[in-house]
């Protein structure tokens, strides 16, 4: 049995068809997957994200604590300031990728994959041991809004906070919508500009309702996962299950630089992921377009001068590029760079694609 | 969306229509509209044959790669190639331009035994 979000009834008045992920009855799509796309490409969209999980780490030792836990320098935030991280565990493996924000001393907030959280949990309290901190999942009191798109921030403007009171990128801050207190962070999961809104329960349908009165103006439609998977995977960002796992670590998945290469404190897989900066890794995440009109799928054979070397993890027709993109981990022994023509096993045929420079759509939400 | 008359229907939503000596193969409008856009069609070649519940076509959608059963057996004599260039003909006509496949079939009665007619066919949706 699916959970369901408290906007599930709004959405499916709007027209949504509702299938299940992580666990959640969640809209796939409204209308069309790739009139949603272009709608967040050219004008702005709203997503409905509460199936993503809120923690909040607070205690005198939760820099300590935090540090101990991903290979990134928390240190080096200051209040509501913002960093992409990855839980790392004692092999260098990514047990979930996340946002660390920092909300004052002493008290930061994460969001975490809907798929992860009880994971993530149990890790963090596995860790614990040792630190005066809190872990409090409060992914059951809040609800999470993604305003997505080049009108991001003039239909933010129009409900009622003032471009100069909007958070820049990777930044959060307190704000007031339709009389509501919420948290509006400059982060997303698009390549576009855009806002996520942290809105407790009880307030969710309230702002919903009011963003899509006040987006009328602005072209606004509401997004399904469909279109949230295209998006992202145009601006190469990674999809954890597909593209991050627990074997795989930020290195090979070609974020190192995310990782704080200087970083003193110990932390869960660092002697592992510091030999694999200085020593290179045996497989690594590259991006691919398909030379035919066939889409590449999750978990589809690569092959390189006839051999297989590696997997694909994710791979959608792009609608802004109207080609086949996808992600791959390839053996980094097979000497794959870009420009290389690597092949895809689709159904039993071999189909070329040529390896490219990530991300495919360029990202346009550095405000 | 209106099917034609006589179009007999499989519970994995492809259609069949007798067209004279020949056997037209489709995907409902219920099926297309569950798939959502479609980007990509893989047909079999001419002179291919399959069984019932044989998969012989491949319907990519944005989301997903989806596999098409034969309704009933046979062997083909004509691919739609419009659907090569201009897969979302599927999506606006399946029952018109966006058929998938016409073949010979001599088990054609003895197959579509269990095939619904349309309106059943609805019915069993709800």
């Amino acid at each position: 049995m699916c959970k369901q979000t408290l906007l599930h009834d709004k959405q499916v008045e709007l027209g949504a068809k509702m299938v299940p992920f992580a666990g959640w009855e969640m809209p796939v799509s409204y209308s069309n997957i790739i009139e949603e796309h272009h709608c967040v490409r050219n004008d702005v969209g709203l997503f409905d994200v509460s199936h993503m999980g809120e923690v909040f780490i607070s205690g005198k030792d939760a820099l300590a604590f935090l540090q101990k836990l991903v290979p990134q320098s928390i240190d080096k935030l200051t209040p509501l300031k913002a960093v992409y991280c990855q839980l790392t565990n004692d092999n260098g493996g990514i047990i979930d990728d996340l946002i660390i924000y920092k909300l004052e001393d002493n008290k930061y907030f994460l969001i975490v994959n809907a798929s992860r959280i009880d994971e993530d949990i149990n890790w963090m309290i596995r860790n614990q041991i040792g630190y005066d901190v809190v872990i409090d999942n409060q992914s059951h009191n809040y609800s999470l809004l993604a305003v997505q798109g080049p009108k991001a921030s003039a239909l933010m403007e129009k409900m009622g906070v003032k471009k100069d009171d909007q958070p820049p990128f990777f930044n959060i801050k307190s704000a007031n919508i339709n009389g509501v207190d919420i948290w509006l962070s400059r982060t997303g999961y698009t390549g576009e500009d855009g806002f996520e809104i942290l809105i407790p329960n009880k307030y969710a349908q309230n702002i919903w309702d009011y963003v899509i009165e006040k987006g009328q103006e602005f072209g606004l439609k509401p997004i399904g996962l469909g279109a949230r998977d295209t998006l992202r995977l145009e601006a190469a960002l990674h999809l954890y299950g597909n593209d991050l796992d627990t074997t795989t670590s930020p290195i090979e998945a070609g974020l190192a630089w995310s990782v704080s290469k200087n970083k003193l404190e110990d932390y869960n897989g660092k002697d592992v992921i510091l030999s694999q900066l200085a020593n290179g890794v045996s497989r690594k995440l590259v991006g691919f377009k398909m030379l035919s009109k066939i889409p590449a799928r999750h978990d589809y054979e690569v092959y390189y001068n006839d051999e297989i070397v590696g997997k694909v993890t994710s791979g959608v027709p792009s609608p802004t590029l109207g080609e086949n993109i996808g992600l791959a981990y390839v053996k980094t022994s097979s000497n794959i760079n870009i420009g290389s023509i690597i092949q895809v096993m689709i159904r039993n045929k071999l189909y070329d694609a040529k390896v490219v420079a990530r991300p495919f759509v360029a990202k346009k939400n550095k405000v | 969306m209106t099917a034609p008359e006589g179009i007999l229907c499989s519970k994995s939503h492809e259609y069949v229509l007798e067209d004279g000596s020949l056997y037209t193969i489709g995907l409902t409008d219920y099926a297309v509209e569950q798939l959502g856009d479609i980007v990509f069609v893989e047909l079999p070649e001419v002179g291919a044959t399959f069984g019932k519940g044989e998969v012989f076509s491949t319907v990519e959608s944005v989301k997903a790669a989806s596999e098409v059963y034969a309704p009933i057996g046979g062997t083909v004599v004509e691919i739609n190639e419009k659907l090569v260039e201009a897969p979302e003909t599927l999506n606006n006509e399946p029952y018109g331009e966006g058929w998938l496949i016409k073949v010979e079939s001599d088990t054609a009665s003895l197959d579509s035994g269990d095939l619904l007619e349309y309106n059943d066919y609805k019915e069993e949706l709800v």
